[in-house]
Order: structure tokens, then C-alpha cells, then sequence
């Protein structure tokens, strides 16, 4: 036995000493190729054995859960009513539809079951304000159909009009500055439209696609009632979008276009309703709007990780009082993904006779537990210090929000 | 008046109770779905354009979510992939879950390519690479970065340098697994025959991310297209290697 172990030692000293020489001498060895002669095998079909159900829920089917928790904590609100809370739960399903050599049509449904306590006018829950305890929203839902032209053109035509003319229509993001391109769901960094125009989703149908390889476009008509589809007697608002192509993103890290909006809203989610000038004004009344908007995002590799400066700046008017619109962000993501920085401005200037704008400085962390390129699965914790600087109604505040979110 | 506000008249507790109710099930509802889905990722950001300039005779294209996760041989399928990349895979940017788009296009109603992209870490970020392939041979016909967060991406963008790829096969990469380590010199390595575009005595990891990046993408696609026609190619790349290993130490055995 001993001896055995003996050689045994002896064995794994030699294999450890020699194997740069064993290495070499199996490197240097010139043999005849061995793949001579070989093919990749044919195509193995399979016969799905799928119910209709089963493909519907396999094929092009997509379904994430969702999870959110906010505290946000005022400095100004009275008493035990200054700590407010907003627990949800939700799913989002998208679906997609193909026939045999093309993909026609998209659904998305994305709903949230949310109970809210002791509301604060947090910059992410402009929406919340009338809904204290539970409600039951809908976020987005739409419908998605692509090259909507195609029944009508040569095979030729189609393939010189790809993703060209494709039409939306639902509830989905306000087709004006960089919400399109930017998923503000789960974050409590929001961009403008919200402040806006009172909403950041709406109830929308329009052609968008690609104008040329570098301009896409977005020409859309949106109802102007904001959450609830309303017939108040407003036209509605028409919106109109270029903005670059996805070349610029990828090959640059750039993103930006040019907006513009007119038409008729309804008055309670006008921004003006906050103002005691016009609390007595019918909520059912309708606003002339009009805006114009420029809007930019830069990203670039910085040490460690990614930075990224976006801007929303837009000017016009509800009815005669002009609006400026100004928001600057940097955001700033390590390599690892495990964190991030960012910091906003915002500010809304409404010509008026009192206070006439709106402004905040934000700073957020964010830990990351996943973070998914391609937002796949998300699971984060934020903590948020929004401090107002200038108020059209009502005291400065300094409101502090700590968020968990998981999406998966 | 919301679409989506209860009507309910009770009040109080009762009213809570209620509320928490539907809460509780729905939660429950959600929590039950099975085969939980991914949203997309992997992505072309704006496939007509990208896949007319791959395909300026296409027609038409179809999209095809594949979700390993979703996958009845899903779990198996991540490991294969994982020992025909050679590496592990990054806990952040090649999970499980990450769900993949093959893009097939159509002339009429001819199928003239696929197209299919993935990511890998890179030394800056995230590296996502998109490769069109024949859909007989599954060759590479073009390959392209749609996102690359490095400090030597106008290196890697060079056109002398994508050109390179032009008609690499899954199989040519399993090859060079056995060439590199036994005939390094043999003229039959197509990846070895790739030129580096960094210049030595710089950080080429990108490079290196690159070309295994390119390898994963075409794994997957023989995976989820082809139903791994190219496998008998790393069965005989590892099976030579085994032998060779097996022939070095024999003389060795002999000594003893």
C-alpha cells in the first residue's frame, strides 16, 4: 500500500514537472485536419405539439411581475400626515403577432394594483393626488400594427417602405420630448411631460416609423383627457415628432429631436388649476395648448462606468399665459451595474402675476441588486431628496423618497 | 370618472376588507402565472433600418422571442452554451433570463438571412454584437456592433477589421478550439487568420470580448435556428483534444 502511494506521488511531482515539456511536445505535433470530411448535420424539424393556448402564451408572449414600495417623507406637512406611502403590485404582458414571413402586430398592457396613504405631490406621482387608498390602474395599453401599408404594395414597394408606416393606438406615453425613447415606469426621476401637461400618458393613435435612415417621425392625434378617456368637448391635440435615428444612439450616443403639440385639453390637468386665480375656473373646460419642444441625450464612457446629460426644454402656451418648460439631468451608472448617481433641474415658468414658476433641485443613489441591459429584470433600491426651490403654490418643501422596486 | 374606480358603497372596515381582498388575489393571480416571460432584450433598436441595410432586396421580416427561461430544455441549453463558450458566463449581462430576438427576413416569401444579437461585458461596458448569417450554411454574412462602450470602439468598428468575419461559421470556431492548442500554425484556423486591430502593448480585452461575443451569438443561433447542426464540430474538436491529452501522457505512463 505504501509503495503504491509512494508511486503514486511520484507520478503527480513527474505530470507537474514535465507538463510544460508534455505542453509543448503536444503542441508542436503536426497532425492530418480531423474535421476532414465532416458536415454539420441536417435540420432535426420538430412537430410543436402545442395547444392554441399554449402557443399564444409561448410564442412572442412576454410576462413580467412587478413589485414597488415608496416612502417619501415632507418636511413641511403637518403632523403624522407627512410621511406618504405607495405600495404596488402589478404585471406587464406584451404580446407579438406574426404571420408566416412577418411580424404585424404588437399588444402591451401594463397594470398596477396601487394603495396609497397620506398623498404628497411627489415629482413621480403627479397622477395620484385624488386617489388615496386602493386604485386600480392602467398604465399602458396599446396596440402596435407594423408596415400597415404592406397590403397594398409590391413586394418591391414593401421592402423600400420597411418600417415606414406603423400605426399605434391606446394609452401610452405623450409623444412629445424624450419620454418615447425612455422608460420612466418603475424610476422616480420623471421627465417633463407630467408637469407639462398634467399627464405623461394619454389616449393616443398615430403613424410613426422611420422618415429616412437617420429621422424618425411621430405624428399622432391624443384625446387630451390624460387618465380617463373624457369627451368634455375638447378637439384633442395633435402632436408631431422627428427625432434622429437609432444610428446616432449607437454609433455616437446620442439621441434628441424636435417636437410640437396643439390643440384643446381638458382644464383640470392643466398645471393652471393649481393656481387660486383660476380654482373657481369648471374642470370640464377645455384649454387652447400649444408647445414647442428640443430635447438631447448624451452618453459617454467615463472612468468606471457611464455618463449620460439629458435636456427637455419647451416653450408655448396654455390659452394667453406662456409656458417655459426647462429640465437638465446627469446620470452617471458604474461599469459594474450595481450603481448609480444622478441629479436633476427642473423648472416651470408660467407667465402670471404672483409666483410664476416651479422649480427643483433632485439627487438621487440608486443600489442595483439586477440591472438588466435591455431592462429585462430590474431590482433596485433608490433614495431620493427632492428640494423645491421656487413654488407657484404653497410652501418650499424638502421631500425624501426611498423606493424599492423589482420587475421580473 | 376613472375607467378602473371601484363603486362600491360599504364603508369602513368593511370597505378595507374588501379591498384587501381583491388585492390579496390579485397578487396571487400574478404570483401563479407560469412560465414567467422577459421583456425584450437583445434587441435591434430600430430593426427595419438595421435589417434594410443588412438586406437591401428584403421585403419583409418576422421577429422570434426565445427565452431560455421559457425553454422545456431551457436549463441544459445555458449549460451547452456555457461549455461551447469556453467561459462562464457574467452574472450582469448573460443571465438566464435574458431573452433573445432572431430576426428571420424574407424576399417574397423566401427566407434570404437571419439576424440575432447578444451581449457580453467588455472593458468599458456593454458590448452587443449583431450577426446576420446565411440561412442555408448559417455563415456569417455581416456582423455589427450595436453597442459598444469602449475606448478602442473606432478600432473595432473598422470596416478592414468586421470584414474579417465574412463567412465565419459556428464550426470554424470549434475548429480553432482544437488548432489553436495542437497545429498553431495550420492554415485551416479561419479565427486564428483574424487580424487584431489593437496594437500590441494595448489593453486588447475588447478584441478578445469581441470574438467571443461573435462565438456566443452564433452558438445561440445554432441553438434556437438550426437545432445545433454544427455540434458534431465540438464533439470532434473535444474528442481529438481528449485523445491528444491522452497520447502525451501515455509515455509518461510507460516511464512509471
Amino acid at each position: 500500500m505504501i509503495m503504491n502511494k509512494r508511486i503514486t506521488g511520484i507520478f503527480v511531482v513527474l505530470v507537474i514537472e514535465l507538463s510544460p515539456w508534455l505542453c509543448s511536445n503536444l503542441f508542436s505535433q503536426t497532425t492530418g485536419d480531423p474535421f476532414t470530411g465532416m458536415a454539420a448535420v441536417t435540420n432535426r424539424i420538430t412537430v410543436d405539439e402545442q395547444s392554441v393556448l399554449e402557443r399564444f402564451v409561448h410564442d412572442n408572449f412576454l410576462f413580467r411581475k412587478e413589485i414597488y414600495s415608496q416612502l417619501s417623507w415632507s418636511r413641511e406637512a403637518p403632523g403624522s400626515s407627512n410621511v406618504y406611502s405607495r405600495q404596488s403590485a402589478g404585471f406587464e404582458a406584451y404580446k407579438k403577432f406574426s404571420t408566416k414571413t412577418a411580424t404585424v402586430a404588437a399588444f402591451d398592457l401594463q397594470f398596477r394594483l396601487v394603495r396609497r396613504d397620506h398623498f404628497l405631490p411627489v415629482v413621480n406621482d403627479m397622477e395620484g393626488e385624488d386617489r388615496d387608498g386602493f386604485f386600480a390602474e392602467v398604465h399602458n395599453v396599446y396596440f402596435d400594427f407594423y408596415n400597415v401599408l404592406n397590403p397594398f404594395m409590391s413586394d418591391q414597394a414593401r421592402g423600400s417602405n420597411v418600417g415606414r408606416f406603423n400605426f399605434r393606438a391606446g394609452r401610452f406615453y405623450v409623444p412629445f420630448g424624450l419620454n418615447l425613447q425612455t422608460d420612466t415606469h418603475g424610476t422616480l426621476l420623471q421627465l417633463s411631460n407630467d408637469r407639462n401637461f398634467g399627464f405623461e400618458r394619454d389616449w393616443c393613435a398615430g403613424f410613426w416609423g422611420s422618415l429616412t435612415p437617420d429621422i424618425d417621425y411621430n405624428i399622432s392625434y391624443l384625446l387630451g383627457s390624460g387618465y380617463d378617456i373624457s369627451f368634455d368637448g375638447q378637439d384633442g391635440l395633435l402632436s408631431g415628432r422627428l427625432s434622429l435615428g437609432s444610428r446616432y444612439l449607437n454609433e455616437f450616443g446620442m439621441e434628441g429631436g424636435i417636437s410640437f403639440m396643439s390643440g384643446e385639453r381638458i382644464f383640470r390637468h392643466t398645471t393652471m388649476r393649481t393656481l387660486s386665480s383660476m380654482q373657481e375656473r369648471d374642470e370640464h373646460e377645455t384649454v387652447d395648448t400649444i408647445r414647442g419642444g428640443l430635447d438631447g441625450r448624451y452618453s459617454h464612457i467615463v472612468p468606471g462606468g457611464t455618463m449620460s446629460v439629458s435636456t427637455e426644454l419647451s416653450a408655448g402656451s396654455d390659452e394667453q399665459a406662456d409656458i417655459f418648460s426647462q429640465l437638465y439631468q446627469v446620470d452617471y451608472l458604474n461599469r459594474s451595474r450595481k450603481w448609480g448617481v444622478a441629479t436633476q433641474y427642473r423648472r416651470f415658468w408660467q407667465d402670471s402675476e404672483s409666483d410664476p414658476a416651479d422649480s427643483s433641485l433632485f439627487g438621487e443613489f440608486t443600489w442595483y441588486f439586477r440591472n438588466d441591459i435591455g431592462n429585462t429584470t430590474l431590482h433596485w433600491v433608490k433614495l431620493n431628496v427632492e428640494d423645491q426651490i421656487e413654488q407657484q403654490e404653497g410652501a418650499r418643501d424638502v421631500i425624501v423618497s426611498v423606493q424599492y422596486y423589482r420587475y421580473w | 370618472m376613472s375607467l378602473f374606480r371601484y363603486n362600491t358603497t360599504v364603508t369602513g372596515k368593511e370597505y378595507f376588507m374588501q379591498k384587501a381582498f381583491c388585492f390579496a388575489l390579485l397578487l396571487n393571480l400574478i404570483w401563479q402565472v407560469s412560465g414567467a416571460h422577459a421583456a425584450v432584450g437583445c434587441t435591434l433598436s430600430n430593426p427595419s433600418q438595421d435589417l434594410k441595410y443588412l438586406f437591401p432586396e428584403m421585403s419583409t421580416y418576422r421577429e422570434d422571442v426565445k427565452a431560455l427561461d421559457q425553454m422545456a430544455d431551457g436549463r441544459e441549453l445555458f449549460q451547452k452554451l456555457k461549455e461551447r463558450l469556453g467561459s462562464d458566463l457574467d452574472p450582469v449581462y448573460e443571465t438566464y433570463e435574458t431573452p433573445y430576438t432572431v430576426y428571420t427576413i424574407f424576399k417574397g416569401d423566401n427566407v434570404i438571412g437571419y439576424v440575432h444579437g447578444v451581449n457580453v461585458p467588455g472593458e468599458g461596458g456593454v458590448i452587443q454584437i449583431f450577426a446576420s448569417v446565411n440561412p442555408q450554411t448559417g455563415a456569417m454574412s455581416r456582423f455589427f456592433f450595436q453597442r459598444l462602450e469602449s475606448t478602442v470602439a473606432k478600432l473595432l468598428k473598422k470596416k478592414e477589421f468586421l470584414s474579417q468575419f465574412n463567412g465565419l461559421t459556428l464550426a470554424d470556431f470549434y475548429k480553432h478550439d482544437y488548432f489553436s492548442k495542437v497545429e498553431p500554425a495550420s492554415t485551416e484556423d479561419k479565427v486564428a487568420g483574424i487580424k487584431n486591430p489593437i496594437p500590441s502593448g494595448q489593453n486588447d480585452s475588447d478584441y478578445r470580448s469581441t470574438l467571443r461575443g461573435v462565438r456566443k451569438n452564433l452558438i445561440l443561433l445554432d441553438m434556437f435556428v438550426y437545432k445545433q447542426k454544427d455540434e458534431p464540430f465540438y464533439k470532434r474538436a473535444q474528442e481529438v483534444l481528449a485523445e491528444k491529452k491522452k497520447e502525451a501522457v501515455k509515455p509518461l505512463e510507460k516511464k512509471q
